[in-house]
């Protein structure tokens, strides 16, 4: 009985009572730290308590115990032999030709005698050669003068051979197979690149690099020839030599950027254009509104695919720079030129690829 | 009006549908008449420069040996033979392996490789586009960045790693290098990440398809066009792959080996150095003719819509 009595006395109190300041605060502080530990045992992954040791149910969590989990595991199988290979083939060698960087390398049987020496390497090469930063600078100029040219003529040439005439099938052929057939030997038997001063055509995995060094008479053509035998004065014979080579270079560039948009633009669900149709789109509208948002992905995929089939081609001063350097045995040197220029390649694509995807690709979303 | 239309208007009228019917069949990508024309020159003279070379790359290599010291070169061939085909494989008997060892050498290492790097590519840009595995975001990274990395920088490194691995002078010197290169799966993402709808992922799971069965008959098909362009891409790098120091036996060695040794021969053997790239020339074709083919055709759109 007395208990009874005490309780309800007690609960007339707490409801007469106003709560005075700092009880309120006291409480508001509590109630955030609570909050706090939630959020904090969120990140762990642990199931977060309220003062009163109850679980605080967190509703912005997925549920991703039991089967789902187990599944998201899974995936690991999915990427682990690629992962394997990535290791062995990419990270271990990228870590060590860092090293090499900054190092004095000796090579001995099996394996490279690396000395430190810190920033003496690029010491060398900034005060006793300065063609590196000559190299560096027309090739990076170089990048940013061709970039759209061959992005702007790969996707009208993409649009053109996408869009539905006669001859479609063939025009495709026309334009895909010499770039699809011409790596490496063939395009150095087909071009004659280092047989004559002529169309200069370069488009190779650096794999086949050595390729063009041992193709000499190949007998594939050769346009300072052909322009010879036609008798022109000679600044216009050299005029338009420069010229062809420019053309067969964008066009050979361009190849596989349009094979690239090709395949991005059947992807574009043909209902959009027929809506667009209905609602009386001009071509030039269904272009802007929704083949380029519509492609936004592939031309990022095709701006860097672009990107680095223009730094990284055999015929880059740097590179080729690069690899004298390795002939001589001078493997730091090497390592310390690819390096730098590899870094400023990445800080320019990190560069192109934060605008594109901040400016570009979330108006189109 | 309709009634005293005659039977030779109607037929006109008829014909005037059809033609309509017919030129919207082909509209190009613009309507006006100076656009068309505009297109046409723009198709007709790019493709001209770039079939010139092919063109005469065949010319040559059909021109028998009085035509083929002609100068200035012509452009056609007065009477075709087959004879720099003929003598290509007398050319390598001093190389003591059969050119179709060469060939056999390129078409295995190029089939094989191409068929494992668009298999672990997809794979893994199926997880890392459409799956929650943890450090998602740090292997997406690496593989943005190891597309910057072209093979000189890592080249003397990656060479130690594989004499450590034995591979040096064997098959895998060209097979396993290649097979996670980051382009597969950086192309298969990008197209996974918009063509895949999540929809069609759940759907699957719940209809009780597991992992793979998810990856091979539900994202796999819809990607077509990305996993056909990325096989013509690996086959065309694959094909004119050049053992540059991992391999020395005479007999691992590629067709573009053999191609250089011919093309090295002098002028005389013009016509024998074309044939032989013709030869080169027709698997890539053929691949080409393959994919190509069936990206042009509508996409797999079952599912959801």
């Amino acid at each position: 009985m007395k208990n009874d009595e005490n309780k309800v006395v007690d609960t007339n109190n707490t409801e007469e009572k106003k709560p005075s300041l700092s009880e309120i605060l006291k409480a508001e502080e509590a109630e955030l730290k609570a909050k706090k530990k939630a959020e904090k045992a969120k990140k762990k992954g642990k199931v977060a308590y309220d003062i009163n040791g109850n679980i605080i149910p967190d509703l912005n969590v997925k549920h991703v115990r039991g089967i789902e989990s187990k599944k998201s595991w899974y995936g690991f199988y999915f990427v682990l032999p690629w992962i394997i290979g990535m290791i062995l083939f990419f990270l271990i060698p990228l870590i060590s030709s860092l090293t090499y960087a900054f190092s004095d390398v000796v090579p001995e049987d099996g394996y490279m005698e690396t000395t430190w020496v810190g920033m003496e390497n690029y010491k060398f090469i900034f005060q006793n050669d300065d063609t590196y930063q000559l190299n560096l600078l027309s090739s990076i100029g170089d990048f940013f003068t061709q970039m759209p040219i061959i992005i702007i003529v790969s996707l009208i040439l993409a649009l053109i051979l996408n869009s539905n005439f006669k001859g479609r099938t063939f025009f495709r052929g026309v334009f895909f197979v010499p770039v699809i057939v011409a790596t490496g030997v063939v395009m150095g038997l087909l071009t004659q690149s280092y047989g004559g001063n002529g169309a200069i055509i370069q488009l190779s995995s650096s794999i086949s690099t050595d390729a063009y060094s041992v193709v000499g008479t190949g007998g594939g053509m050769d346009f300072s020839e052909l322009l010879n035998s036609l008798e022109l004065p000679e600044e216009i014979t050299a005029q338009l030599n420069i010229m062809i080579t420019d053309i067969f270079n964008t066009i050979w560039t361009c190849g596989i950027p349009v094979v690239l948009f090709i395949a991005g633009l059947q992807t574009i669900p043909s209902q959009l254009y027929e809506a667009s149709k209905v609602e009386g789109a001009t071509a030039w509208e269904e272009f802007w509104y929704i083949t380029l948002p519509s492609i936004g992905q592939t031309l990022l995929l095709v701006i860097i695919f672009t990107l680095i089939e223009l730094l990284t081609k055999a015929d880059n001063p740097i590179i080729n720079q690069a690899y004298d350097q390795i002939k001589n045995v001078e493997y730091g040197l090497s390592s310390a030129m690819l390096w730098l220029f590899f870094a400023i390649i990445g800080a320019i694509t990190g560069l192109i690829i934060l605008i594109f995807t901040k400016t570009c690709l979330k108006r189109w979303e | 009006m309709q009634a005293t239309m005659s039977k030779a208007d109607a037929r006109r009228l008829k014909k005037l549908k059809l033609k309509a019917a017919r030129r919207d069949q082909y509209k190009r990508f613009t309507r006006s008449k100076g656009g068309n024309f505009f297109y046409t020159l723009f198709l007709i003279l790019f493709g001209l420069f770039s079939i010139l070379p092919m063109y005469y790359c065949i010319i040559t290599s059909l021109k028998p040996l009085d035509e083929l010291l002609v100068f200035p070169p012509r452009f056609y061939v007065i009477s075709p033979t087959f004879e720099s085909y003929l003598t290509l494989p007398s050319l390598l008997d001093n190389l003591a392996v059969p050119l179709s060892r060469y060939a056999f050498n390129s078409i295995f290492i190029s089939v094989a490789t191409t068929f494992l790097h668009v298999l672990v590519g997809s794979a893994a840009a199926y997880v890392l586009a459409k799956t929650n595995i943890p450090g998602k975001k740090v292997i997406f990274a690496i593989v943005q960045m190891s597309l910057l990395y072209n093979a000189y920088t890592l080249e003397i490194p990656r060479y130690l790693i594989y004499s450590a691995l034995g591979m040096i002078d064997t098959y895998w010197a060209y097979i396993l290098p290649m097979i996670p290169s980051s382009m597969g799966v950086f192309l298969m993402k990008q197209f996974m990440d918009t063509n895949v709808p999540d929809a069609l992922i759940e759907a699957a799971k719940i209809d009780g398809a597991g992992s793979f069965r998810t990856f091979w008959q539900i994202a796999m098909p819809n990607v077509k066009p990305a996993w056909l362009t990325l096989t013509l891409f690996s086959f065309r790098d694959l094909w004119s792959i050049q053992p540059a120091g991992t391999i020395f036996s005479e007999e691992l060695k590629t067709l573009p080996f053999a191609a250089s040794t011919i093309a090295q021969s002098g002028i005389a053997r013009q016509g024998c150095a074309m044939a032989v790239t013709v030869i080169m020339m027709i698997p890539p074709i053929l691949v080409y003719l393959v994919t190509q083919g069936s990206v042009t055709q509508t996409m797999s759109s079952s599912g959801i819509k």
